[in-house]
């Protein structure tokens, strides 16, 4: 018996491109029961990916979907929802892709709080080119790129999402997967920019430069770092450093969604210039037709 | 009046010009309109029935996207103002592949930055125009000096092989009716499609009217925005559209694909994938390639000429008439495809090629491979930011009868 997420997948393209121990897969079948619980239609669904391995994710699931440029997922959702704002527009991408070159978009889907959900797979590396350094490489970490170690800080990238104005920021890890579950189908529910950061384990390309290496030591350490908001509150700076903050971290209602403040916008237009053809049409006697 | 006012006031003035020139025109009838290129171009996308505008602000173009701002909600359309020019192109896309025929306008430095974008939007066969009005380059160079710059960054722009199809305006009038045939190129096509502009086509005022622009002039007819649309004659050419969102949920990727819509690794359905893209433009070049020619086969001189030289290269086709020299004009809207036939047609029959461009000659080098076997093909390239004048070009036109006779 076919399995319920199975109607939103691509088994024909099965087995994936993703290496052994890859937690890519791991976030994607959250996604697919998300969508299973929500009942998404797939002739209104759109599932936007850029470039990278997560954002390959978008080319398995059935519904439909784009494989489009380096980092610019984000813009793409933004034409594709302003056109057909009935749809449900979900955006898939990496730490690279979201967060390096799409860094400016990102922020700025977020300030203008559009109705779409990011789900953003942080791998701490550029895993399909090969393992050079992203801007979510901790510091010290090896990489092809910092043979040395990297020596620059990380995004907290929930909290910028949140500072440029995101109206729901969710994190969570590849080893606790079921509140990710839970965290996308909220987000997909929430109408505004909703952003969630899923940790994934890259054993391949992260987890063979750096401690503790192996995919379930990885799983197992994400585990050990991860805590609750209420317990990071009462955490100095210094000891937050190695943490992951997990959970819904903002969640904003009544901040104006752009498609549907833009949507009253072009009812005022509009009636404004049916108004003005009103005026225009009885100066002129009717002769404009 | 406080400054907000005074914004207020200006604003509505901006807006009752186009209000005016788009509502009033049945009722002005034949009489015609100061309107600027910009304001022109836009209007002739609102007639075409463009309907999504996403765009970032760059002189000397901003007054389009001004334009569709004011315009297009008061139509039931969509206009964002976006991050930055790789944005603006990336949303058009993913409108024209909900269904909607996305469009943009910037100039070089933004065009450059459109160029992986635009590549994608060939890929995946989405319908769009771009419309770049040219200033002086490269860089930030001279924001208002008008230039024709990006003409190869128009055709080569992006990477790998691709078609491209490359129009040019040279007065207001073309602004209007050469975007309206940016559209219907893009429909018919699903491809993207660049209208070029010196920065003084897009900037200057002249006397207007729709009903009054001649040739090549399209109407609402011509356009069919239904989602997915294919015309039947080009059925067996344009592979069947992918629209997200559709009952097919399709796969949309800018890898080569097969038709599936995903990616392939096959060499020879890669090859037949690239080449079907080419073809289904090239294979139309007659269709593509607007041109006009004055004092047709009369001139041992042609000046080949786009944009705001063409006006000059006409103007001096009518001195060179007073002065009993033998010029004619061969004035291109259509610069790629390229016109092979138009080009080889009239080298066949006169001495000297003359091509005056606001660039060093990179027009000039495609009209000389296309032409230098039957005539001598002469580059007058200016990049100082001022105009050729009618009299430059005929003092050339002189010196090279000149040179002949004395041989």
């Amino acid at each position: 018996m076919p399995l319920d997420i199975e109607q939103y997948l691509h088994t024909e393209r099965l087995p994936h491109m993703w290496c052994a121990g890859c937690g890519i897969g791991i976030v994607t079948g959250a996604f697919l029961r998300a969508m299973v619980d929500l009942g998404l239609k797939r002739e209104e669904t759109v599932v936007v990916g850029g470039v990278g391995c997560s954002s390959r994710a978008a080319g398995y699931v059935d519904v439909g979907t784009m494989h489009t440029i380096h980092g610019r997922a984000l813009a793409f959702a933004t034409g594709i929802k302003m056109a057909r704002p009935e749809f449900t527009v979900i955006v898939l991408t990496g730490d690279g892709d979201g967060a390096a070159i799409g860094g400016n978009h990102l922020i700025h889907a977020c300030r203008r709080n559009i109705d779409l959900t990011c789900i953003l797979f942080n791998n701490q590396v550029y895993g399909m080119t090969g393992g050079q350094v992203s801007p979510m490489t901790g510091w010290g970490d090896l990489a092809t790129t910092a043979p040395y170690g990297q020596v620059e800080t990380p995004f907290d990238l929930c909290r910028l999402a949140e500072a440029a104005g995101a109206t729901f920021v969710a994190r969570g890890t590849a080893a606790n997967i079921r509140p990710v579950e839970e965290y996308i189908k909220q987000g997909i529910q929430h109408p505004g920019f909703a952003f969630i950061e899923a940790v994934v384990p890259c054993p391949m390309e992260y987890g063979k430069r750096n401690a503790p290496g192996g995919v379930l030591a990885m799983l197992d350490d994400e585990k050990a770092r991860s805590i609750s908001k209420a317990e990071a509150a009462r955490l100095t700076p210094e000891e937050l450093e190695d943490k992951i903050v997990t959970g819904v971290l903002h969640h904003k209602v009544g901040r104006p969604e752009f498609q549907r403040s833009y949507a009253s916008i072009v009812a005022r237009a509009q009636a404004e210039a049916a108004e003005q053809a009103e005026t225009l049409q009885s100066e002129s006697g009717g002769a404009v037709s | 009046m406080d400054n907000r006012s005074t914004s207020a006031v200006l604003d509505s003035v901006a807006a009752m010009e186009l209000w005016h020139s788009h509502l009033l025109r049945e009722k002005i009838d034949q009489s015609s309109l100061l309107v600027q290129g910009n304001r022109a171009c836009a209007l002739g996308a609102l007639d075409a029935g463009v309907r999504f505008f996403a765009g970032y602000p760059i002189t000397p173009s901003s007054e389009i996207m001004e334009a569709m701002a004011y315009e297009l909600p008061r139509v039931g359309g969509v206009f964002v103002q976006m991050e930055d020019e790789i944005a603006s192109i990336c949303a058009c896309i993913g409108a024209s592949l909900s269904g909607w025929l996305g469009m943009t306008a910037t100039s070089g430095p933004g065009f450059s930055l459109m160029q992986e974008a635009i590549g994608y939007a060939i890929m995946v066969e989405a319908p769009l125009v771009i419309v770049d009005v040219m200033r002086e380059g490269p860089s930030t160079g001279r924001v208002s000096a008008p230039s024709q710059g990006d003409v190869m960054q128009a055709r080569w722009g992006t990477h790998g092989d691709h078609p491209a199809i490359v129009l040019a305006a040279s007065n207001v009038a073309d602004m209007y009716r050469l975007t309206m045939a940016a559209v219907r190129f893009a429909q018919r096509f699903r491809t993207p499609v660049t209208l070029l502009a010196d920065e003084v086509v897009g900037h200057m005022r002249e006397s207007f009217s729709p009903e009054l622009v001649g040739r090549y002039r399209l109407t609402s007819g011509d356009f069919d925005f239904t989602p997915g649309y294919v015309h039947p004659d080009l059925a067996r050419e344009v592979h069947p559209p992918h629209i997200l969102g559709s009952e097919a949920h399709p796969h949309v990727t800018g890898c080569t694909h097969d038709e599936t819509g995903f990616p392939t690794n096959d060499a020879k359905k890669s090859e037949r994938f690239l080449h079907e893209l080419y073809d289904k433009v090239t294979n139309h070049r007659d269709e593509l390639c607007l041109y006009d020619v004055k004092n047709e086969g009369k001139g041992r001189v042609c000046v080949v000429a786009y944009g705001s030289c063409a006006r000059s290269a006409r103007a001096a086709w009518r001195l060179a008439e007073l002065e009993g020299l033998p010029v004619e004009v061969l004035h291109l809207y259509t610069l790629f495809p390229l016109p092979i036939e138009v080009i080889q047609t009239v080298a066949r029959r006169v001495e000297f090629m003359l091509i005056p461009e606001l660039n060093l000659g990179q027009y000039a080098r495609e009209v000389r491979k296309l032409a230098e076997n039957w005539t001598t093909v002469i580059s007058m390239g200016k990049i100082d930011g001022t105009l050729i004048t009618p009299r430059e070009i005929l003092d050339q036109v002189t010196r090279l009868i000149g040179k002949y006779e004395s041989v």
